[in-house]
């Protein structure tokens, strides 16, 4: 499926944790060579979304391919996509290069393109220390430069500004900016509207688990006065008000 | 499938619990060793003298097989630590196929329960063969069975490996796992075990079988022969390895 390629495709995605419904019947897609922001409330749904898109939460319903198939079935996922998640674990007792170098093996890599992806996200003085000793910052680096290893054709990343001081900011975008311009999917999920203005060509809006809007943020936007308002009004009209708390979704 | 259990001995010798786990065993053979060796021939002895076969076949399955119970709680620590550090996602990002990982846990810890039982053996014997000789009483460790004895200790080793790992993939909680074992198996299982009236069964406990299969000596208890031991202990890791990997299979990482 030529055409599929690099594309990210969510359709009627379902997901009902005990009583309630985290995910509704949720269709979108993330094209190649642009960076889609995924944009929700609190507990909206999106790390529940991304994490289904990836198969480490299985749908009640629905589902979603990356390049036209399934994450699980790849046989190399990790060059299918690259994945940083909210809150991303690591070993406190390992140091960042040695993490990176389990998933090499795991996946096959040479060893070397874990120093390669520590250069990358400037953490190659840091990579020989325990992540014991990592600010978030540095945490959120070593995430994406997990989700590097494989030279991956989508980016899929959950939150990936938290943590990140301006300067870490605007390294990011430029990173994310360079990716898609090489022709590759990124798709990123906040719920902080500067970022993702900051970040996104194209926006999809979620709240409750349902779809509100999708499209070019310039087109959603124009004449509105600004992302702000747009997801204000779209989200009050969905009937919703941010939910305490900062429960994942 | 390789390439898993390579990663799986990375992760394992990147962090550290390995080796205080290898110095835990080492002490407690040690200790053991000694123990038994002081006791020799005294009152209240933990085993017949170490001049008879079975003092010997006692001494080497009670020093060396200590290191059983020491592997299975490494295995849990590091399987269920997987959750408890969160690094479940990036293992199974990384290979979609969760069942494979399991497996893969499974026979690093039979793997590494053969490199800690190797290293108490040595242990045990370095300590024991000449110090019983100074006493002189010479030890064969090719005769009087004890080579059999020394090959169940490592098969016992190695199963506890991967009831450990099968166990922490089927629970995912570290601290639940390993208390829950330990009591099992120095609380629960003694206690059973010695109810003569439940002897029909109680041989096919996995503890018991275990101690079957090494035939460490448990007065009042009954045990299987070594091999019946080493099948229905091998039965009892495969079984939680069945578990663990339907469990993880179907377990929502969020």
């Amino acid at each position: 499926m030529v055409e599929d390629a690099g594309r990210i495709v969510v359709s009627g995605l379902t997901k009902r944790f005990d009583s309630v419904i985290a995910v509704d019947d949720l269709s979108f897609a993330a094209e190649p060579g642009s960076v889609t922001g995924f944009l929700g409330p609190n507990g909206a749904g999106k790390t529940t979304t991304l994490r289904m898109l990836v198969g480490l939460v299985v749908p009640d319903a629905g589902g979603a391919t990356i390049g036209g198939r399934r994450y699980t079935t790849s046989a190399a996922p990790g060059r299918e996509a690259g994945v940083v998640l909210e809150a991303a674990g690591f070993h406190p007792g390992r140091s960042g290069r040695n993490h990176l170098r389990v998933c090499c093996t795991a996946c096959g890599y040479p060893l070397s393109r874990a120093d390669d992806v520590l250069e990358r996200t400037g953490l190659t003085e840091a990579g020989g220390r325990r992540v014991r000793g990592y600010s978030l910052g540095m945490r959120q680096r070593l995430a994406l430069a997990t989700a590097l290893l494989g030279d991956p054709a989508v980016l899929i990343l959950d939150e990936p500004a938290n943590g990140l001081d301006p300067e870490g900011i605007a390294w990011l975008r430029n990173l994310l900016q360079d990716y898609a311009r090489r022709g590759r999917t990124v798709l990123f999920s906040s719920h902080t509207l500067p970022e993702v203005e900051q970040l996104a060509e194209r926006v999809v809006i979620i709240s409750r688990g349902k779809l509100l809007r999708a499209g070019p943020l310039a087109e959603l936007t124009a004449g509105q006065g600004g992302l702000e308002r747009v997801f204000l009004s779209l989200t009050a009209t969905a009937g919703d008000s941010p939910r305490s708390g900062g429960a994942r979704s | 499938m390789t390439r898993l259990i390579a990663a799986e001995f990375r992760k394992l010798l990147t962090t550290r619990l390995w080796l205080w786990i290898l110095l835990v065993s080492a002490a407690w053979t040690i200790l053991y060793t000694a123990l038994v060796i002081l006791l020799n021939n005294r009152a209240g002895e933990l085993v017949p003298a170490l001049s008879t076969t079975a003092g010997q076949h006692a001494l080497f399955a009670i020093a060396a097989g200590g290191a059983g119970p020491l592997v299975a709680v490494l295995a849990v620590a590091e399987v269920a630590g997987e959750y408890r550090h969160r690094t479940a996602a990036t293992t199974f990002l990384a290979t979609p196929h969760r069942r494979l990982v399991v497996a893969a846990e499974v026979i690093t810890f039979l793997l590494a329960g053969v490199g800690y039982a190797v290293a108490c053996i040595v242990i045990n014997l370095v300590v024991a063969l000449p110090w019983l000789a100074g006493n002189g009483i010479h030890v064969s460790v090719f005769g009087n069975g004890n080579a059999g004895v020394l090959g169940a200790v490592v098969i016992s080793v190695a199963v506890f490996g991967m009831i450990g790992a099968g166990l922490g993939a089927a629970l995912h909680n570290q601290l639940v796992t390993v208390t829950a074992m330990l009591l099992y198996l120095y609380v629960l299982e003694p206690l059973i075990s010695h109810i003569a009236s439940l002897h029909s069964w109680t041989p096919y406990l996995p503890g018991v079988a275990a101690d079957g299969l090494t035939q460490a000596i448990q007065s009042g208890v009954r045990l299987l022969s070594p091999w019946a031991g080493g099948l229905v202990f091998a039965a009892w890791a495969l079984a939680f390895a069945v578990a663990g990997a339907a469990v993880t299979a179907r377990t929502d990482i969020t």
